[in-house]
């Protein structure tokens, strides 16, 4: 584990470095504990490219891993509004917290997109869910989606 | 702003097939029969045998779901869980097509269940095992054992004395395990595979002496280890069947039993647990032992429920202990067996009124929860009982 006061630099995919504290990473990131554990970022000169994560994303991440290292003693009810008000995004917004989030392994940031996914759709119509993820090229051929739609009316 | 001009990309054109696929394993087994007409690719992903056996490893051990039978013409599902938490989620009631006829008094029964089927018994001879989720189900020969039987004809399978239904994970086998009298009236045990849907021999005896006089018990199954029955005229054990092993095996019944009292025994699982329960007649009461450890003998846990007659059914996330129905059902999408599938046409839902049928249904369920700790003088401290045997068991 790295000492609180060290920063560490991330390199988003437009090469803008974002310095952050090394302790808020380490305990999110799977991936950013493994290689500072393992002595391979160098302090001096390393900064972390993560060419698949946006400036904008990468800010939104490391807001979230901040407030967290930072809150994580604030009682559940306050923490779960902050969450929510942070996953307040476009879908779009929110598929890129996902893979930024997949990449960089942050477990509980994963968790809480899973499960907001998993609430936006819940209970929904088939043909809400489509609109609420943008699916508008939904592969089945007319005759199958006129299968479907007859089969199961009540999905829809 | 230049944002709101953007775009917006479609799910399935943005996120990798694996993090769906990890989205999708979350959603419960009853939204994944909709979910699968959302798109190709989720219909891909939810149709692989492999996501559906991941999702039933992966989902939430024990749902709280139970099929309700009213006067033989409404059948449903309903996750206790949910609707006691108040989770205001459509599915959380659900109503479903056996694959019966449905009349009063109903035509059949529930037999068991085991991962997401449900095993039925029809009066006029006939075994289907069902899956109430995707509405397939698949009948299962029996002639061999009604070959063996006592009696020919209409009540045959009457004469089974005890059964059960388990699954084998070694093997990937679903056993249904019956005994019943032979025309001798020595009692046979009977295996059959419902992936080869053929019987399996094997010369494991039952530990002797068995009697089952009027004791009609359910199966019920536990991980991959299948309780066959209670072999009782006096209780002094009961009798497992180990799906894998394929023996037999006791477990003997607490010291402290009362065997003289005993009057309408059963098994159920309760949090994970075998729980046995029978009315006790000293008291007018139901006791309930729970096995807090599964086969030592030590943990032997008894739990007393201040109501007589009272037939357990689950233990909600909030350990409230529920009684009274038929039938234990976890939910899942596995195929069947030999995947024969047989479409029921589905009837139209009519959502209001049946809304309407299931909550009277459900006032039965809660209703004989209520009462078993209302009637008691020490309600709270009964449920600090249970709470603490079970927050121990989990």
């Amino acid at each position: 584990m790295g000492s609180p006061l060290k920063k560490i630099m991330l390199c988003s995919s437009e090469k803008e470095i974002f310095s952050v504290e090394e302790q808020v990473m380490v305990q999110h990131s799977v991936i950013i504990n493994n290689m500072i554990e393992d002595g391979s970022y160098n302090y001096e000169e390393s900064k972390i490219p993560l060419d698949c994560v946006d400036s904008k994303t990468l800010k939104k991440v490391i807001d979230y891993c901040t407030y967290h290292t930072h809150h994580h003693n604030d009682n559940q009810e306050d923490l779960e509004a902050w969450d929510a008000q942070f996953l307040n995004v476009d879908s779009n917004g929110l598929y890129d917290l996902l893979m930024a989030a997949n990449y960089l392994e942050i477990r509980n940031l994963l968790d809480l997109i899973y499960r907001t996914i998993k609430n936006m759709i819940k209970g929904k119509k088939i043909d809400e869910i489509r609109r609420i993820l943008n699916i508008k090229d939904h592969g089945f051929t007319p005759e199958e989606e006129e299968q479907n739609r007859k089969e199961y009316p009540h999905f829809y | 702003m230049e944002e709101e001009e953007k775009k917006y990309k479609s799910i399935d054109d943005i996120l990798p097939p694996d993090l769906i696929h990890r989205i999708l394993l979350k959603a419960p087994a009853k939204h994944l029969a909709s979910l699968r007409c959302v798109s190709k690719l989720w219909y891909s992903l939810i149709s692989d045998p492999q996501f559906v056996e991941f999702h039933f490893q992966y989902s939430p051990a024990v749902t709280n779901t139970f099929i309700f039978i009213a006067k033989g013409c409404v059948s449903c599902f309903v996750d206790l869980d949910a609707l006691l938490n108040e989770n205001n989620d459509a599915l959380q009631v659900k109503r479903v097509s056996p694959p019966f006829k449905m009349k009063s008094p109903p035509d059949f029964e529930v037999l068991g269940s085991c991962r997401g089927f449900v095993l039925l018994r029809g009066r006029e001879n006939f075994l289907v095992l069902w899956n109430p989720l995707t509405g397939s189900s698949k009948g299962i020969s029996y002639s061999r054992i009604a070959s063996r039987c006592k009696n020919k004809g209409y009540w045959i399978l009457r004469e089974f004395l005890v059964y059960g239904f388990g699954y084998d994970a070694s093997q990937d086998d679903y056993l249904l395990v019956v005994a019943c009298h032979d025309k001798h009236g020595q009692a046979h045990f009977n295996c059959l595979s419902l992936k080869t849907n053929s019987f399996i021999y094997f010369d494991a005896a039952p530990p002797k002496p068995l009697g089952f006089y009027n004791w009609n018990p359910r199966g019920c199954s536990l991980t991959a280890l299948f309780i066959g029955c209670l072999p009782i005229f006096k209780i002094t054990g009961m009798l497992f069947f180990d799906l894998k092993e394929r023996t037999f095996s006791m477990i003997s019944a607490p010291e402290q039993m009362l065997i003289s009292a005993c009057r309408s025994p059963g098994l159920a699982l309760l949090g994970g647990c075998l729980a046995f329960y029978y009315g006790n007649l000293d008291s007018i009461i139901t006791d309930i032992w729970v096995m807090k450890e599964y086969k030592v003998h030590s943990s032997w846990i008894l739990c007393q429920i201040p109501c007589f007659g009272f037939r357990p059914l689950c233990l909600t996330s909030d350990m409230n202990l529920i009684g009274k129905a038929n039938g234990v059902y976890t939910e899942s999408l596995l195929p069947l067996p030999s995947d024969i599938k047989d479409k029921d046409e589905k009837e139209e839902e009519q959502g209001h009124q049946f809304l309407h049928e299931f909550f009277e249904l459900l006032d039965v369920a809660k209703g004989s929860h209520y009462e078993g700790f209302k009637q008691g003088k020490n309600t709270s401290e009964q449920l600090d009982t249970w709470r603490k045997t079970f927050e121990k068991c989990r």
